[in-house]
């Protein structure tokens, strides 16, 4: 019982655990400049685990989101000169049309959403290699910097991702705690035969949860588009598991019901201090992968809710 | 009572292998090449190492869970295949053979790792072999540093070169696999029992079948299955590295849905497993030889899943599906 | 040779099993029967080992002994033909029959096919079934089914040296006549070798074939009759016989309905599966109450009604006007609650809070443009906790940590807020104790009085005739008969159960 009501507290303590011991081993990590830079850099990782956390808080996943992003890097890089900002739109619409495909095969074809979200990041692995020719593709930098060049300056000490971030937390937070769209999502999670026997339609709200993860995916591309100005098939890489780790250290569990987007910024700051500190502590960038899949571990096994799972498959 | 010939049992049976006659024959129309005997060798080498990815799959899809550790379990024991032949001498003709039962016995670890951690932390099987995926990519970057690992004996590399009746010997070598797996599936206590404990977990536990014991050696079997695709795959491309693996997720598990082996668990086998492989390898090549681009691949795999998942769900049996 | 003496069993607050004596002696055929709840399952769980008694003792052939699982009660000689289909579907008939027995059969590790084939055809003689073994069990129809599973329990004879112990649940709810006449033959021959323990519905089988039968009611056993001494009426009036207090079922309050006003009307409905052509009218201010047996179909016309379940052929009509394409949605719109028989699955969100739970079925009510008024949900969820008195902290509460009572009342309450006047419950009382089950029958008689029509499946016969103004008895998917419960003119329970059986 003790640790079930700590549980909740978990993600917060640890990430003040975690500053606070890299911040003894090296005080200059606690400088407000480094801290608000290290944050910043997060915020493409952040935006897609934002997405993936409404997938996975009605008891989904999508493993599509970090193809996704790759396409939309490589779309936004191909039309950025011909459509000049209507590309932001067109990227968002792309993400949520082919997240609408994934809930639609989830939920009305009874596809599990692991193979329903992996297929259509293949087709978007497909469509980003055909779109890019199979190479990396370059923004022209003036009309970068012209058109989205707000988006990675900094105001004073703060790095411009951060207010985007915290925009699209703020958007979120509202959507999950005052709209019905919410409060639906959270029904569904926590007992989905309780909401359709409440008369909810369940198949919508769950198509819509795996929209809005598309077109947060989508954003996320875009954002990491404008920072490198550029984009390519396989660029984003290696975001799938630090966002799900970032979903899951912030409590919301695989079962779904419980958490929501307050806790996955908690989870993403956990993730870039956990980076950050692997370097202080002399851990080299390619042992992340191994710490990350480590850390996903531990962070299910203690979240999982074991008790929704008649059977563990 | 009459035999029905149109069965659910009979159309999963003969439904893939009908679709493949149908490619091969489409193929061939469209460009005779297709059936040549050089055309047939080159999809078959393609596929000797996905096929026993497929087939590693097929024990966990047939229990009823799924596995995603493929890529990553993959890459890391090519690598250490690689560092291990290179360690023992360099060639077959000296101590190199010793790298592979090592590599087997590797293989079949990263397996019991993965089923102890879906068995005992009682976590979903696709999480947990995903993580473990992860961990054993960032495992196989962090031996390599990155770097590319080459092996060159010509002995080993006669899985490549050496032909019999045309085809090379690792095609052979798969194909031993996939009999291996069938009298596994189909002739053993233990294969029937994933059988059993696909088709009705709580059934067959109440039966007296040990389901986590049965469910841990599904995972090492798999793992050992990998094991062998990867050293296929090194004998492919005479080298190693961290992405050795990559693709081979959603190659294997479309292949083995395609095939007939119904991702609900309990139905088909290595002869569906078989089928896919060469289903879905017939379209890649036949896109090629009819000259379209093969970054279409992915996409196609994509809808072949989604539409073999669809026609092979029994919709009467379920309620949600998340 | 086995025996039970002075078991007790509880749960929770639930005294499942009052000091049960039972015994079954060598080739007898022993019945079992009881309402649905008097504890027959239970008493069958711990015959066959899935359940451990809190007290008394378990002997066979004079000796103590306990069984912590199913497997170890098997290795004694006990085993269970279960009425739900136990049998994997994917595997052939033969190895359904050896499952978890197979080690005899195989060589270097490599199954003997042809011999597990011939010992399966052995087993299946013994049933006079004549299918191939090695036939994917899918194929098999629900009574060749039933067989196999009686078949792989008869092999307990080859591998128990003492007698056997069988456990038949219901095992000719499915079956035709012919079929179960050559079961009951079966069953006969086989008394040889093994006791039988055959529990049913159908009183008059249990009369036929039991050489003694046990009459249970709540928990206990309260007669044991041997064959020939008592009739099918007399064992049923011991089944159900109560004094019953009309003041429990709040029947002073029972009012008569409006036959103008017509809330739903089924027209000739038939549902895949197994209803057929099930009319029915529900009126503003009536109870109306489904009876029959498990699967004879209540479930699934409440699920009709509520939208969950399309008829095949036949209408609906929600307040006069016919629902073309029915969804959940709709019927709630139309006015339509449902209070599900799994309260903590369907019933309640575990996790979200009373007020949420409250307005699920009705957030567009609180809604601007898809934006929530949490101000009003919690005015509206306190207004309600107040009148149903909800035992809870506040509306913050979560519904999982409430009792099953007043989660009950939190279901009630969604729907009432909402304004709902046709009221589907099924079981509202099930598992609830004496003190909330008073509360719902209050809360029927109110809901009875605001011009609501209820749909109801009762938990007991009496529950079904005190709350009722009307009970349709449904067998095997139809209407059998229709009963008029106007107080003073109520039908008995048992003129229920000869319509139902």
């Amino acid at each position: 019982m003790t640790f079930q009501r700590l549980k909740s507290h978990l993600p917060w303590i640890t990430l003040l655990v975690l500053v606070a011991v890299v911040g003894a081993v090296d005080p200059t990590f606690l400088r407000p400049v480094n801290l608000l830079g290290l944050a910043g850099d997060i915020v493409p990782l952040f935006i897609m685990a934002l997405g993936l956390t409404f997938a996975i808080y009605i008891g989904g996943i999508d493993l599509s989101a970090q193809s996704m992003a790759n396409m939309i890097t490589v779309m936004a890089s191909l039309y950025l000169s011909s459509l000049g900002l209507w590309v932001a739109p067109l990227c968002i619409a792309v993400g949520f049309l082919l997240g609408t495909v994934s809930g639609y095969f989830t939920t009305r074809q009874f596809v599990p959403s692991f193979i329903s979200t992996l297929a259509v990041g293949g087709v978007c692995f497909s469509m980003a290699q055909w779109l890019s020719g199979n190479r990396a593709l370059n923004m022209d930098a003036t009309q970068r910097d012209a058109l989205f060049g707000w988006m990675i300056g900094r105001t004073g000490i703060i790095p411009n991702e951060l207010f985007i971030a915290v925009g699209l937390l703020a958007i979120c937070l509202f959507i999950e705690r005052r709209t019905t769209l919410g409060r639906a999502l959270k029904a569904v999670g926590a007992g989905e035969l309780a909401a359709a026997a409440s008369g909810l339609n369940v198949g919508r709200f769950k198509i819509l949860a795996f929209a809005i993860s598309g077109a947060l995916a989508a954003v996320a591309g875009l954002l990491f588009s404008v920072k490198l100005s550029g984009g390519a098939p396989t660029i984003a890489n290696g975001f799938l598991l630090p966002a799900i780790v970032a979903v899951l250290v912030g409590g919301t569990p695989l079962t779904g019901g419980v958490g929501g987007v307050l806790n996955t910024a908690i989870g993403t700051l956990i993730v870039a201090v956990i980076r950050s500190s692997m370097l202080y502590f002399g851990i080299e960038a390619t042992q992340q992968q191994m710490v990350f899949g480590l850390v996903l571990i531990v962070a299910i096994a203690l979240t999982i809710d074991r008790s929704k799972l008649r059977l563990v498959k | 009572m009459a035999k029905r010939l149109l069965t659910y049992e009979n159309a999963v049976r003969w439904a893939p292998l009908l679709v493949l006659l149908a490619l091969m024959l489409l193929f061939t129309a469209i460009n005779p090449a297709f059936l040549t005997e050089r055309n047939l060798a080159r999809i078959a080498i393609a596929a000797a190492p996905a096929l026993m990815v497929a087939v590693g799959v097929t024990f966990i899809i047939i229990m009823g869970s799924i596995d995603l550790s493929m890529e990553g379990s993959i890459s890391l024991t090519a690598v250490l295949f690689c560092f291990a032949f290179v360690q023992f001498g360099g060639t077959l003709a000296a101590g190199a053979w010793l790298a592979v039962p090592l590599i087997l016995l590797a293989g079949a670890g990263i397996g019991l790792v993965n089923g102890l951690v879906h068995v005992r932390l009682r976590i979903p099987s696709f999480m947990a072999s995903l993580a473990i995926g992860f961990v054993c990519t960032g495992a196989a970057i962090l031996v390599t540093g990155g770097d590319i690992v080459k092996i060159d004996d010509d002995v080993f590399r006669a899985l490549l070169t050496w032909r019999i009746l045309g085809f090379p010997l690792m095609v052979y070598v798969a194909a031993l696999g996939v009999v291996v797996a069938w009298v596994i599936l189909s002739h053993t206590r233990f294969g029937r029992h994933l059988y059993a404990v696909g088709g009705g977990e709580e059934l067959a536990h109440a039966s007296g079948v040990n389901v986590g014991r049965v469910r841990l050696v599904g995972f090492v079997l798999a793992g050992l299955f990998y094991a062998v695709a990867a050293i296929l795959q090194v004998a492919k491309l005479g080298q190693a590295e961290s992405v050795t693996g990559a693709n081979f997720m959603f190659l294997s598990i479309t292949s083995t849905v395609v095939g007939g082996v119904a991702l609900w668990g309990g139905i088909g086998g290595a002869w569906n497993t078989l089928v896919g492989v060469l289903i879905v390898f017939v379209i890649n090549n036949g896109m090629v030889v009819i000259g379209l681009p093969d970054y279409v691949q992915n996409g196609m795999l994509g809808v072949l899943v989604i539409i073999a998942v669809i026609l092979s769900t029994d919709r009467r049996s379920i309620s949600f599906v998340k | 040779m086995y025996e039970l003496k002075g078991i007790d069993k509880k749960f929770g607050g639930v005294h499942a099993l009052k000091h049960v004596d039972f015994h079954v002696k060598r080739g007898e055929i022993v019945g079992l029967v009881g309402e649905n709840g008097a504890g027959k399952s239970t008493l069958m769980k711990v015959i066959y080992g899935a359940y451990q008694p809190d007290s008394g003792q378990i002997l066979m052939d004079g000796k103590p002994v306990r069984f912590a699982n199913p497997r170890q009660a098997m290795d004694q000689g006990i085993g269970m033909v279960f009425q739900e289909q136990s049998l994997i579907p994917n595997l052939s008939v033969m190895e359904n029959i050896f499952l978890g027995n197979e080690k005899q059969f195989t060589r270097a590790g490599l199954f003997d096919w042809a011999k597990m084939a011939e010992a399966a055809r052995h087993q299946l003689a013994k049933v006079r079934l004549d299918v191939d073994p090695r036939a994917p069990t899918s194929g098999l129809s629900f009574a060749q089914r039933q067989l196999v599973e009686l078949a792989k329990v008869l092999t307990l004879e080859e591998r128990i040296e003492g007698d056997l112990v069988i456990l038949l649940d219901e095992p000719t709810s499915v079956l035709s006549e012919d079929e179960v006449k050559l079961l009951f033959k079966l069953v006969r021959e086989l008394t040889n070798r093994a006791s039988f323990i055959f529990v049913s519905h159908r009183m008059d089988e249990v009369m036929e074939l039991s050489d003694r039968i046990y009459v249970m009611k709540d928990g206990a056993v309260v007669d044991v009759v041997a064959r020939g001494q008592s009739t099918v009426e007399a064992i049923q009036h011991t089944m159900v016989g109560r004094s019953i207090d009309n003041e429990y079922y709040r029947e002073t309050r029972q009012k008569p309905f409006d036959p103008k006003t017509r809330l739903v009307e089924l027209d000739r409905v038939s549902l895949p599966g197994r209803i057929k052509d099930v009319s029915l009218t529900l009126h503003a201010g009536e109870v109306l109450c489904l009876v029959g047996t498990e699967g004879s179909g209540r479930e699934a016309i409440m699920r009709t009604v509520f939208g969950m379940l399309s008829p095949l052929s036949g209408s609906v009509r929600l307040k006069g006007e016919p629902v073309q394409r029915p969804t959940p949605r709709h019927a709630v719109e139309r006015g339509v609650g449902y209070v599900p028989r799994e309260r903590k699955v369907e019933g309640i969100v575990a996790g979200m809070t009373i007020y949420e739970n409250m307005t699920l079925s009705q957030m567009g009510r609180y809604a601007t443009a898809g934006v929530l008024g949490t101000g009003a949900e919690r005015r509206l969820a306190r207004d309600w906790i107040k009148r149903m008195s909800i035992k809870a902290p506040s509306e913050n509460a979560d519904c999982g940590n409430l009792s099953g009572g007043n989660q009950q009342k939190v279901v009630l309450s969604k729907w009432r807020s909402g304004g709902s006047d046709i009221m589907l419950l099924d079981h509202p009382t099930r598992g609830l104790d004496i003190g909330a089950k008073q509360d719902v029958y209050t809360m029927v008689r109110d809901m009875s009085d605001d011009g609501v029509g209820i749909i109801l499946a009762a938990d007991t016969l009496e529950e079904a005739i005190g709350l009722s103004h009307t009970i349709i008895v449904l067998k095997d998917g139809a209407v059998q008969k229709t009963f008029d419960c106007t107080p003073g003119r109520k039908p008995t329970m048992y003129d229920l159960l000869h319509a139902m059986l």
